[in-house]
């Protein structure tokens, strides 16, 4: 009999699956747990801390940044993404890293030299796409379907299917378009899950919804508020993404490693900061024409300037066309600008939770490339690095804003002792898979 | 590693007089050097002046001076230097013969500089087709004597109706595409594309 059963049962390999939910805070999930909104992650989560935990992000706690220590298991001075949007060397003009500048090896690709294959969907980050041994879906910000799928022969599928790469921002500011449009996502995105699951021999197969994201950057008042109108709205998503992953889960086989997790927290905006508008009063920012059109505008004399969201530069001779700030100023200047940031108050309070130097968290070949401050706040405090803003703080249309302790690491399997860090993700599933 | 990708080759550019070979060549040099790509330039006029003072325009003296250049071409490439070359080059069996001998250990990208004859009339910007028009220079490419556009060429430029910027980022992306350079930040994304970006972190709230 125990012959018998070797000869006929499959030979198992370890498999492993991440379901990523964009910008789930760990402590929202656990509201969501506790009032049953989420049944099948809490199913998960009944096992308790070992398998349930708070983790960090990135920083900058963005998703470009956080998804790309997420897939290589390296800090930015690594994969070389510091944020959605960085300026060429030596100008003033504006790019948006991707996938082509990221450094590091993605998982994937190790993988794949083992001759494991990994079906990627939705992954920010990911595009344009570009081979690796199985397939991909690029996630935000692809903008061309065909651009964004390898093998090119997934795209008719994908097309006839009614894929969506996202909901449309643009219009979802409109919440009744916004929860339409969520549902019609998840819908498309959870038929492309199930295709490739049965479809495609994966040794990795990794999954992320990124409405959950969408939905709380326009309408985390809904979410936070349990007497907000659309609050049940709200929660009839979680309830939907929740179902999507209960049906991957029922589909796991005994061997496989389950990881869920998020890219990095969330929590609701008090304020907008507008990082440069502060630089200027502050002194340490001019422009040649106020407001600028672009940081094409920025005066010789400017010793710093913001970029999204929370990184600050410092305008060195040498790196950037107009730069005046010398080497030796730096320490000083790094100094001055902390001690002003860590100052900084609204309505009284300070906000401004730490100022981190480069060399305090960042290592690695693209090191050259970091910023020379990065700033963290406290909840409620969104910073922006848009130059053009009159005002040093706002309010938009946007009720929810990032943060980088309240992540979430979610697993089938006992984790490991310690707190996460996204970083910590890719080793594990490597691990798994072999 | 001599570059990103430790990979020597050479650019060899032919095309008729006037037709860009030491325009495009300093452009390409100057957008090499930003990715940190060493590179040497071998341009015919300063040849003639050194490395092979005293040849003539007779079809051997041509030939020996090609296979000069291309002797000191592929000595560069297999020490992992890109060597671009700029000498109008007419006959394809001298090209060829250089490849053949590039190709046994680096890469040769022959690109043609396709300009048409009135351009190069109205710029002439040595004033020689003048001369050779009017028979003051007996052995004059195009005019007096023979080009031979290349069979298979990596790359073709039409200088004659682009801008030399243009001709410039395409050898440049076709040497990308080769793996021969890496690829620089920022030009991934094609214009109307990255304003879609734009307008889609715009929708989040970033860029402001
Ligand atoms: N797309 C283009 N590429 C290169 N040069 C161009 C282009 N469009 C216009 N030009 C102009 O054409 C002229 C080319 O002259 P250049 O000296 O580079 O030619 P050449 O091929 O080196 O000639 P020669 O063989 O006589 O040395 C320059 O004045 C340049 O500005
Ligand atoms: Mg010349």
């Amino acid at each position: 009999m125990a012959l018998l059963s070797k000869l006929f049962s499959r030979p198992t390999k370890p498999r492993a699956v991440l379901i990523g939910l964009d910008g789930v805070p760990y402590t929202l999930l656990e509201t969501l747990i506790a009032k049953g909104v989420t049944p099948n992650l809490g199913r998960l989560a009944a096992a308790g801390a070992s398998h349930f935990q708070q983790m960090d992000a990135t920083l900058p706690e963005i998703s470009s940044v956080s998804w790309s220590s997420f897939m290589t298991g390296t800090n930015p001075a690594r994969h070389g993404i510091y944020g959605f949007m960085d300026l060429k060397p030596g100008t003033y003009q504006m790019y948006f890293p991707s996938y082509p500048h990221l450094k590091a090896e993605p998982l994937w690709d190790t993988l794949g030299k083992r001759g494991k294959r990994s079906v990627v969907l939705n992954l920010p980050g990911t595009y344009p796409a570009r081979p690796h041994e199985g397939v991909l879906v690029s996630g935000f910000v692809a903008i061309d379907l065909k651009k964004a799928v390898h093998p090119p022969s997934i795209l008719p599928y994908l097309e006839k299917m009614g894929y969506r790469i996202d909901v449309d921002t643009s219009k979802a500011a409109d919440a009744d378009f916004l929860y339409r449009d969520l549902d019609e996502t998840l819908a498309a995105r959870e038929r492309a899950f199930d295709h490739f699951w049965t479809s495609e021999n994966w040794d990795l197969f990794v999954a992320i919804i990124t409405g959950t994201d969408r939905l709380q950057h326009f309408q985390w008042h809904a979410v936070a508020d349990a007497s907000h109108p659309n609050h049940e709205r709200a929660m009839a998503y979680y309830a939907k993404a929740d179902a999507v992953v209960g049906r991957l889960l029922d589909r796991l086989g005994g061997d496989d490693l389950c990881l869920l997790m998020s890219d990095h927290g969330f929590c609701g905006i008090e304020t907008e900061v507008l990082v440069n508008r502060h630089l200027v009063s502050g002194g340490f920012l001019k422009w040649e024409k106020d407001p600028p059109d672009s940081f094409a505008d920025i005066h010789p004399e400017a010793r710093a300037f913001a970029l999204d969201p929370s990184r600050i530069y410092l305008h060195r001779r040498g790196r950037y066309p107009k730069g005046r700030v010398e080497e030796r100023e730096v320490p000083a200047l790094r100094e001055e600008l902390k001690a002003f940031f860590l100052g900084l108050e609204y309505q009284g309070r300070r906000f401004i939770k730490e100022v981190f130097f480069p060399e305090q968290i960042y290592e690695g070949p693209e090191f050259d490339k970091a910023p020379d401050l990065v700033l963290l706040t406290s909840d409620g405090f969104d910073l922006k690095g848009n130059p053009k803003k009159a005002e040093p703080f706002a309010r938009t249309h946007f009720t929810g804003m990032h943060n980088r302790h309240d992540a979430f690491l979610l697993s089938n399997r006992p984790l490991p002792d310690k707190r996460p860090h996204i970083e910590d993700v890719h080793g594990l599933l490597l691990g798994w898979i072999g | 590693m001599a570059n990103g990708n430790g990979k020597g080759f050479v650019l060899w550019f032919t095309g008729l007089s006037g037709s860009g070979k030491s325009t495009l060549s300093k452009m390409v040099e100057e957008r090499l050097l930003e990715r940190g790509v060493p590179v040497e330039v071998l341009d015919g006029d300063e040849v003639r002046t050194n490395l092979s003072k005293g040849l003539g325009f007779s079809k051997e003296d041509r030939d020996t001076n090609i296979r000069r250049i291309g002797y000191v071409a592929n000595l560069l490439a297999r020490n992992g230097v890109c060597a671009i070359t700029a000498a109008i080059s007419p006959y394809q069996e001298i090209r060829d013969e250089v490849r053949g001998r590039v190709e046994q250990r680096a890469t040769f990208v022959e690109t043609y500089l396709d300009c048409p004859m009135e351009k190069l009339l109205e710029r002439d910007v040595k004033g020689l087709y003048k001369k050779a028009l009017a028979g003051e220079i007996p052995h004059f490419t195009g005019v007096s004597d023979p080009y031979e556009p290349p069979a298979k060429p990596e790359v073709v430029v039409y200088t004659g109706g682009e801008p030399p910027e243009q001709s410039c980022a395409r050898i440049v992306k076709t040497l990308e595409m080769l793996e021969l350079v890496p690829p620089v930040p920022g030009d991934d994304y094609g214009a109307d594309e990255e304003a879609a970006v734009a307008a889609r972190l715009r929708d989040l709230g970033y860029l402001g």
